[in-house]
């Protein structure tokens, strides 16, 4: 997640493209995924009309009929590689628009479908008979794992807010902000109690903020969707979780769940 | 020979393709492909703490992730023995309601209606039919509204667990809440008057309809399994419920004492419609529409009455309840064997574990709805193919489409499954 800002810094040249009078080209699809973050995007329900007034929504077969949808500016992108299928798709996306935004924490970090990543074989399957269907099956992964992407909007679900925001500096042509700060800045600022000091496994410490804390102000500790700070300091807050009788594989297996295939190999071990 | 292949369905959840080959005015092949990627989530539950089944199953779906955390929660429960207090089942109720509400309205809004009005999504009928539009709207933040305010976020809610509620609503959110359910209430009525109006295609293929039943009550999350006149037992499904695994499709289908059923809204209304509130059922009276009902074209009314009746019981739920802080029950760990069902937007899900000593996930199971339909969408295509098969392609498209569209598959939802034994 560290190279996001680099990524944006190289970026800033795209983000030209509302030079012309003529609305942006968007895309919204999905690969693999629960279908959250395309909802979402929906689910902005004061704002939608507006927001299909602002941009040219040329692709999103979640609820259009598909059309030759030709060159797209931005497409956001739903989802992880799971399939060949989703290789397919994500490619020939790839190549028609501009800039791809990697929308959710499936196609961010992988999310909960590429824990599969790091369970054994024998969890998940019995009996391999369906030779044609297995063949089908693609190691889970985020999708730069196979094409660039140029932004990322991350969480599970991504957080309403941040889309439309994201969408508004678009098509204003500003460079979205980027955002560093861990999930305990809004924690605190929400007036939480803290789980730690419970002694409870909660990772806002080392997980990126701007989703205004919305788990731990709903009861629930931090499972770290939105992947890691640019400064995340893992070995120290595995011991800390550790000081509080949490045992290592749980915390490993608590971090793993949504972004395992983004943390340093070292952690995860 | 005919030969269709509809690659990647626009206007449903998830990934399915239709192959279809008609020789000689014969359906030959008919087969309904979900293509969505595997994402074995009952292998990633394995090893799994009991209290985390519900963050875990809830990522199956998004438009579903109260239904699944909401039936994770109960079959744990059932295998750890705990019981919850009313106003736990009493919230549980309001946020599976609020979230049924949204998906239904997400569904025949934005999904199903631009078929019947000739456009190619809701977004490009902003114009022409703006009022609609903005109810849909209303009415999908209205559902979300619930969700968010009892669950702590509208998708993948966070405040539900084993036990109770990590965090209940204060009385004023729920003051509001019943204020929002007053104000939306006519444009529910407005929807289920659109939904009764609109021009079905006359498709009858009866079948058996599965819901969980309770008497005297528009069953939600318990109850006997019914169809037609038979009852069955939640925990013996496995003796009635089989699951097989077709070459062509990355989902499971699910039969019933060998044959195909139905379930969904359209087989909830038909097996309870007695019990719907008195405004749904006025509006199911008003239009030429029999119930019981064996045109699956008509689980889209089918789900604007439940919008209309969900309202009312969201409405009685909230004159109920007298929230209070309450600590969640205390678990005590021992191994078990849990299975709950709750009707949910698109039918009955299952959910069934197995749980060690230590309280860690040995065995999981989960049935989706739309998995216990597609055999039953995948006969309907193949009846209703004959009907449509002398018109243009393009209006024979359509007409198939419609009719898969009308079943509001999530084929998210049926393809999360585990790989199973082929024999």
């Amino acid at each position: 997640m560290g190279s996001i800002l680099a990524r944006m810094g190289l970026c800033l040249g795209m983000m030209r493209l509302r030079m012309t009078e003529d609305k942006l080209k968007v895309g919204f699809y999905n690969i693999t995924g629960c279908a959250g973050c395309l909802l979402s995007v929906l689910f902005n329900e004061d704002d939608l009309l507006h927001v299909a007034k602002i941009i040219d929504i040329k692709a999103f077969p979640f609820i259009k009929e598909k059309k030759n949808d030709g060159e797209l500016d931005v497409v956001f992108m739903e989802g992880l590689v799971a399939s060949n299928d989703d290789v397919k798709v994500l490619k020939e996306v790839r190549k028609k628009t501009k800039v791809l935004v990697a929308l959710g924490a499936c196609a961010c970090t992988g999310c909960i479908p590429a824990f599969r990543n790091f369970i054994q074989k024998e969890n998940y399957e019995r009996k391999v008979f369906l030779r044609k269907l297995e063949l089908r099956d693609q190691k889970p992964v985020p999708i730069d794992k196979h094409v660039k992407v140029e932004y990322y909007i991350p969480g599970c679900p991504p957080d309403k807010n941040e889309i439309l925001t994201f969408i508004k500096d678009i098509v204003l042509g500003k460079k979205p902000r980027g955002y560093d700060k861990p999930v305990c800045f809004e924690c605190r600022l929400n007036k939480n109690t803290c789980f730690l000091d419970k002694k409870e496994l909660c990772l806002g410490p080392i997980t990126n903020g701007n989703c205004n804390s919305v788990c731990i102000n709903g009861g629930l500790v931090c499972w770290g969707c939105r992947g890691a700070t640019p400064d995340a300091n893992f070995e120290t807050m595995i011991s800390l979780l550790k000081e509080k009788g949490i045992k290592a594989k749980d915390i490993k297996d608590r971090m793993k769940t949504f972004v395992g295939l983004k943390l340093p190999k070292e952690v995860i071990r | 020979m005919t030969v269709i292949k509809l690659n990647h369905i626009t206007k449903i959840e998830g990934h399915a393709s239709l192959n279809l080959s008609i020789k000689n005015g014969k359906v030959e092949v008919c087969e309904l492909q979900a293509v969505e990627g595997s994402r074995y989530f009952e292998g990633l539950l394995k090893g799994r703490r009991y209290f985390e089944a519900s963050e875990i199953s809830s990522r199956i779906c998004g438009i579903c992730s109260c239904a699944h955390t909401v039936t994770a929660i109960q079959a744990i429960e059932n295998a750890l023995g705990v019981d919850v207090s009313e106003q736990t089942g009493l919230l549980r109720e309001l946020v599976t309601i609020g979230e049924r509400i949204r998906s239904h309205a997400t569904h025949i809004y934005f999904l199903a209606l631009p078929d019947y009005l000739g456009y190619e999504s809701a977004l490009s009928m902003a114009e022409k039919y703006k009022n609609e539009l903005s109810r849909a709207l209303k009415i999908i933040k209205m559902g979300n509204g619930i969700v968010k305010v009892v669950g702590g976020r509208d998708l993948h809610p966070v405040s539900l667990t084993v036990g109770g509620f990590l965090k209940v609503p204060s009385e004023e959110e729920l003051k509001e809440i019943r204020k929002e359910l007053e104000l939306i209430k006519e444009g529910t009525i407005l929807t289920g008057k659109l939904f009764g109006r609109l021009e079905y295609p006359e498709f009858v293929n009866k079948t058996e309809y599965f819901s969980l039943v309770k008497r005297e009550e528009y069953a939600t999350l318990n109850g006997d399994m019914v169809s037609g006149s038979k009852r069955y037992k939640q925990e013996e499904y496995s003796k009635y419920l089989k699951e097989y695994h077709e070459k062509y499709s990355t989902a499971n289908f699910v039969v019933k004492e060998g044959r195909s059923y139905m379930v969904g809204a359209l087989a909830r209304v038909n097996n309870s419609y007695k019990s719907l509130s008195s405004d749904a059922r006025k509006i199911l009276k008003s239009f030429k529409i029999e119930f019981p009902n064996y045109n699956p074209f008509v689980n889209n009314f089918a789900q604007a009455v439940e919008i209309v009746h969900f309202v009312d019981r969201a409405l009685d739920i909230c004159d109920l309840l007298k929230v209070k802080e309450e600590p969640v029950k205390k678990v005590r760990l021992r191994e078990g064997h849990g299975i709950s069902a709750v009707e949910v937007p698109r039918g009955t899900l299952w959910h069934e574990y197995k749980l060690d000593s230590k309280g860690r996930i040995t065995y999981a199971n989960i049935i989706t709805p739309t998995t216990q339909n597609l055999r039953n969408l995948q006969d309907d295509i193949r009846a209703y193919l004959p009907s449509v098969m002398k018109l243009s392609k393009e209006k024979m498209i359509l007409e198939i489409e419609k009719l898969i569209r009308s079943y509001d598959p999530c084929f998210s939802c049926s393809t999360h499954f585990l790989k199973v034994n082929f024999v």
